[in-house]
């Protein structure tokens, strides 16, 4: 019988299907030999042992050791154990400031990470440049076969094709980055936008409390919102800087009512300055000097009446950007990353306090909220991690 | 039959622990990839130190450890594309790619455990010699956890260390005979840790009873003293070098830098073992 293309791409598509079920199955712990999984998983257990023995063979699983003897006193199972090590991925944030790569094994523990720092107004092929030389950095450290490589960009990004459609910064239209990567270390390549990844990163590797959906709210120099929902990366989220602020949406002023005016790091260190001018007596650092969200953090904590009124302010606009997450989507969890976290835990209750100003406060009650401190440059590598071990092998 | 190719390792002391451990785990990188390994051990006496005598053109790579190697040494063979790779040790003013451990994440590791599992607010921070990365990059991290923590440490607290024991005991002999009010010490490596715990107890004050010491880096020498640290796997530092290295060699472009993380090795020093968890 002659087979339609159509029809081989479906028996690929399930053969693979099962392949991965196969492989969750034994990584979540659900079943750990032949019979158990052909039990868990309604295949044939001819199937499932021709699949088993492509995964040994892949490296992905290996039998170690014999389970108990079923009750009618059957043959012990060789037991099956996953592999983590048999694959690195590549997960790689790309930021303004920094390019930023991490070497992570399956389960996605990370084993090197490697940056290039970007001058301060870098050009598309300095960007380029950096990015090459990343993945060059942790290639050379690979211990097993690379499986893929995940992207997190700013700006607008078709997850599909893997084309930043535009990143005003780097003068980044419709850029090919997947197939540009790919030609060059010919293993499969993920582009998303950086949000996107950072709450893939924390579904999967997180302590989100078994949320089935989430939102990362990422405030640095700009301001993003990725999401997880239903278990699954929405693609669509990303950048949110240039929505306008609802109280001031009557002036027609578009410019200055964009949400990153308001919450863009650039900004609120002027802003910071401007009330260390109101507040005589401040203990908040001065022009010449390094100030950071951590410096806000310590004033507040202090009584400082410039980090106080700050931290209100920014309360008022996070609240805003929550108030629109929950009217929308209703989120099991809501996470604020990125620099501004470092302000620590009374801004985020604030926020909270104030974001029932804006929906039903039941609705807000039944969401809980995360700061996350860590870099959001490790939060996006992570995320393209996961990305990579679900686009792949189906795992997460 | 062809000869090996040869990897160059310029150090300033190849018998110091550090020094030691990072030859090992490159050269175990460089034998399993083919390559054997010369070392130029410069200045093994620091008053007196030797030129370096390897040839490097003849090389097919240089790892270079710390600041051993002049920058225009290291520029000249930069320019005439010699692979290089360091280690512990960054040249902003050329792009060569180098292997460090994470400070940040080790600092922030330790001030987390002094305040959080220790509960010390009153600390003393012991100082590497200020030009050098890693101090600084030490120092900034300690004091950004400062900020995190609501915890102000008077400039009388960071006291001068330069990475040398005698110099942090003197530092800490000192603030002893001020009187000084403290309850922990952070120090930006073991072996100024070490001598703080030393002097401390020369003074009649008890570590960890009366005073936390925690100390950047590790070694068997730390383990001994029983203080607690961050350690580094120096070894494995060493042979991502040989890695970088050798990658470069074969024609592929790096610049950047490798960051190793650290993990926590908590010993008696900081007192908190006794302690039950924190829930």
């Amino acid at each position: 019988m002659v087979r339609s293309r159509d029809d081989k791409a479906t028996h690929g598509q399930l053969r693979r299907h099962n392949r991965e079920l196969m492989l969750r199955a034994v990584y979540n712990g659900v079943a750990d030999n032949r019979a158990a999984l052909a039990q868990e998983t309604g295949l044939a257990k001819p199937t499932v042992s021709e699949l088993i023995g492509e995964l040994i063979d892949d490296g992905l699983l290996v039998e170690e050791g014999h389970g108990p003897s079923t009750e009618g006193g059957g043959k012990r199972p060789r037991l099956l154990k996953f592999v983590p090590t048999a694959r690195h991925i590549i997960g790689i944030s790309l930021s303004e400031e920094r390019v930023f790569g991490a070497l992570s094994v399956l389960d996605g523990r990370i084993v090197a990470q490697h940056y290039v720092d970007l001058s301060e107004a870098p050009d598309d092929t300095i960007v380029v440049n950096a990015l090459l030389d990343v993945i060059n950095g942790l290639m050379a450290q690979l211990d097993a076969p690379l499986l893929c490589i995940g992207i997190g960009t700013p700006g607008i990004v078709d997850s599909r094709t893997g084309i930043v459609s535009y990143i005003a910064d780097w003068g980044w239209r419709d850029v090919p980055l997947a197939q540009l990567i790919r030609v060059n270390f010919n293993v499969p390549v993920y582009v998303a936008s950086r949000t996107e990844l950072a709450a893939m990163g924390q579904y999967v590797f997180g302590a989100v409390n078994g949320a089935d959906s989430l939102a990362t709210v990422l405030v640095g120099r700009g301001v993003g919102v990725g999401l997880v929902i239903n278990s699954a990366p929405y693609h669509g989220g990303g950048d949110i800087g240039h929505l306008r602020m609802a109280a001031r949406a009557d002036t027609n002023t578009v410019e200055e009512d964009r949400l990153e005016i308001f919450l863009g790091w650039q900004v609120v260190k002027q802003r910071i300055y401007a009330l260390r001018r109101a507040y005589p007596g401040s203990i908040l650092p001065g022009e010449n000097d390094p100030l950071s969200y951590l410096h806000l953090r310590y004033a507040a904590a202090n009584g400082d009446r410039a980090a106080l009124a700050l931290q209100d302010e920014l309360s008022r606009y996070l609240a805003q950007v929550f108030a629109w997450i929950i009217g929308l989507l209703r989120p099991d969890h809501i996470s604020l990353a990125g620099p501004i976290a470092n302000f620590g835990q009374p801004l985020l209750d604030q926020a909270v306090q104030y974001t029932q100003h804006f929906v039903l406060p039941d609705l807000v009650q039944r969401v809980t909220f995360s700061l996350t401190e860590a870099e959001s440059s490790l939060l996006v590598a992570v995320g393209a991690v996961a990305q990579g071990l679900r686009r792949e092998l189906g795992m997460v | 039959m062809a000869r090996k190719p040869v990897l160059g390792i310029i150090t300033n002391d190849q018998h110091q622990v550090f020094q030691r451990n990072v030859i090992a785990g490159a050269s175990d990188i460089a034998v399993r990839y083919g390559y054997s390994v010369q070392i130029d051990s410069y200045a093994e006496d620091p008053d007196h130190p030797s030129p370096i005598t390897l040839d490097c053109a003849a090389l097919s790579g240089v790892l270079v450890i710390a600041d051993a190697a002049p920058l225009d040494l290291l520029r000249s063979m930069y320019e005439s594309g010699t692979p290089l790779s360091l280690v512990s040790h960054l040249v902003p003013e050329l792009p060569i790619p180098s292997v460090i451990a994470d400070n940040v994440q080790g600092m922030s590791e330790l001030v987390k455990h002094i305040v959080e599992r220790c509960h010390r607010r009153k600390l003393v921070y012991i100082r590497g010699v200020p030009t050098q990365r890693d101090s600084s990059e030490r120092e900034a991290a300690f004091f950004r956890e400062m900020l995190r923590y609501n915890i102000s440490v008077p400039d009388i607290h960071f006291l001068r260390g330069d990475f040398s024991a005698s110099v942090a005991a003197q530092s800490v002999q000192a603030m002893i005979d001020n009187g000084a009010d403290f309850d922990g010490v952070i120090a930006a490596d073991y072996v100024m840790g070490i001598t703080v715990v030393e002097t401390l107890r020369r003074n009649g004050r008890a570590v960890p009873g009366d005073v936390s010491v925690v100390g950047f880096g590790d070694a068997p020498e730390a383990e001994t003293a029983g203080l607690t640290t961050v350690a580094a796997d120096v070894v494995e530092q060493g042979r991502r070098a040989a890695r970088q290295l050798i990658s470069q060699q074969q024609g592929t472009r790096i610049t950047g830098v490798t960051v190793l993380s650290v993990r926590l090795m908590i010993r008696e020093t900081c007192g908190c073992s006794a302690l039950p968890l924190k829930v």
